[in-house]
């Protein structure tokens, strides 16, 4: 037993090794992944995130009046993985260090997250568009000009007749 | 003296981490016969991930079990691969064995600290499991999680180490040294210990190898079967280390190879972060997987996980299969058990290091 008295006595010198949590601080990693987090400026309405959640608890639709895409997150099927933070293009979505999951259970089945984003209009025909997302711009280009702003603002189409007529 | 009767230990019992039914026949306090009982935790995973994409089965194959959560996307990522023909920077090579030696070491020390509880001797079980502890703080601040790490991908893995993240890990590594030799030495020496595990459930060698044992409790038998050894993965034909082997056959050699194989783990990972190569840790982009099959087999801290996977060339794999070491492991319970005395059916059981939720998935 000699082995562990040692050990035991310098336990009960040193002080406690858990934390007084609640009451107090607490050690939280900022690499931690909790709760995920939204920012709908950088989204760009991709669905990636939804395509890679092995847990079904991110959904990503176009609106029902058709103003935007909608962002829909239910904490209480989410799994905490990281993936949907990992393979976002812009960094939209992503595991925040916050670890307090405890909801009422009347929210237990609804989104906690409930966001999206709005179409924009096409600067020539007016038609709706998804917006241009500086975060991805500046990876796209080494800098964004005045050129590069007219070209996306407008929509796929009118973009491509810009091309055509330069040639 | 006495008869023989049946008695039934589990599948809910409490001296059973997990749920699995022993039919035990005893003569008198001597275990005479075991049959064994399994399928209380079923739960399908070979069919759900047969509906999941190749991306969301990173995730899913992790779930399967807590303790070797890391060894089942490695394994299926690595079949996956090959399948795609995907070759992994160096970089990732030896990030992927960092991951996998720091949760080898964390649930061996799981398995060592369960045998104290179980032969009673809680504080050395609460000791262990707070030394555990630091490799549980390292887990959550590299990876972000206490067990669950996601390191890998298709193509690499998911995160790198800056020098600031590699001076803590071997901050943390050497801070947990001297604490687990001053353990070992107790599981080692200690009276009361040595009383409930030498001799206790012996798997002989020819047994072991007619068996087809795996893992630490193969290794406990003088039975050299290390995935990493004879077929290597990884960086770890580039790392220096031997083999763990004790030959006592018994619950303590078992003991004694994971506390060994412990050190040896975080040998492994500070030789890794010395020859740690630069450049990305990721291949470019995300790669097709075409129609083919693949298998892989890694070491995982319970013994050789297998996995196989089946791919029509869509966004889902077409059928995939898992072996799991705990599979072939349990077989050499009804080896292990006759002979001895009733109290020691959960030490047994335990030194062979069982997940029922890997095996029955
Ligand atoms: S959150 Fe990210 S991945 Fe999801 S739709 Fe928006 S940009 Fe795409
Ligand atoms: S963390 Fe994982 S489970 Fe949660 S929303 Fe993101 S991908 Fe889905």
């Amino acid at each position: 037993m000699a082995g562990f008295f040692k050990i035991a006595i310098r336990n009960f010198l040193n002080s406690p090794t858990t934390d007084p949590y609640p009451f107090g601080e607490t050690f939280t990693p900022e690499n931690y992944r909790g709760i995920i987090d939204y920012t709908p400026e950088l989204c760009i309405g991709c669905n990636t995130c939804e395509y890679v959640c092995p847990s079904g608890a991110i959904r990503v639709r176009e609106k029902e009046d058709g103003s935007g895409i909608s962002f829909s997150f239910w904490l209480n099927t989410c799994s905490h993985c990281g993936n949907c933070g990992y393979y976002c293009p812009t960094d939209a979505v992503f595991n925040s260090n916050d670890f307090h999951t405890a909801r009422h259970q009347s929210e237990k089945f609804i989104p906690t997250i409930d966001d999206g984003i709005s179409y924009v209009q096409c600067s020539n025909c007016k038609q709706k568009m998804k917006r241009p997302v500086e975060a991805l711009l500046a990876r796209a280009y080494e800098e964004i000009t005045e050129e590069v702003r007219h070209q996306t603002s407008l929509c796929p189409e009118c973009r491509r007749m810009k091309r055509f007529e330069r040639m | 003296m006495g008869e023989t009767y049946k008695v039934p230990v589990g599948p809910i019992h409490i001296a059973l981490e997990e749920p699995v039914y022993f039919k035990v026949t005893v003569h008198g306090e001597t275990v005479e016969h075991v049959d064994i009982l399994s399928g209380f935790v079923h739960r399908g995973m070979e069919a759900l991930v047969l509906r999941r994409n190749f991306l969301q089965n990173m995730i899913i194959t992790e779930r399967t079990c807590s303790l070797c959560s890391n060894n089942h996307p490695f394994t299926y990522i690595m079949a996956v691969e090959k399948i795609a023909g995907v070759k992994i920077p160096p970089r990732a090579e030896y990030l992927r064995v960092i991951a996998d030696e720091v949760k080898r070491a964390a649930s061996h020390l799981f398995n060592v600290s369960m045998l104290a509880h179980l032969v009673g001797f809680h504080s050395l079980m609460t000791q262990t499991m707070e030394t555990r502890e630091v490799l549980q703080d390292v887990k959550e601040s590299i990876w972000g999680n206490r067990m669950d790490l996601g390191a890998n991908t298709i193509g690499g893995v998911k995160y790198d180490l800056d020098k600031e993240q590699i001076r803590y890990l071997i901050k943390q590594l050497n801070s947990i040294k001297k604490p687990i030799r001053e353990l070992a030495a107790i599981y080692r020496d200690n009276r009361i210990v040595r009383a409930r595990t030498e001799g206790v459930g012996v798997l002989s060698k020819e047994d072991t190898l007619r068996l087809g044992v795996v893992g630490p409790t193969a290794r406990g038998s003088g039975v050299n079967n290390d995935i990493r050894l004879i077929y290597p993965y990884a960086a770890y034909d580039k790392l220096d280390w031997d083999v763990v082997l004790e030959d006592g056959c018994d619950v303590r050699a078992r003991a004694l190879v994971r506390l060994r194989e412990v050190f040896q783990a975080i040998n492994l990972v500070e030789q890794c972060l010395k020859a740690l190569p630069d450049g990305p840790v990721k291949t470019k982009g995300f790669p097709r997987i075409p129609k083919g099959e693949g298998v892989a087999r890694t070491e995982a801290p319970r013994g050789e996980l297998f996995f196989y996977v089946k791919s029509d060339g869509s966004s889902k794999p077409e059928r995939m299969k898992w072996r799991v070491p705990t599979y072939l492991n349990w077989e050499a319970l009804k080896v292990m058990m006759p002979g001895n005395k009733i109290a020691d059916i959960s030490v047994i059981f335990n030194s062979i290091d069982p997940c029922i939720s890997c095996t029955e998935r």
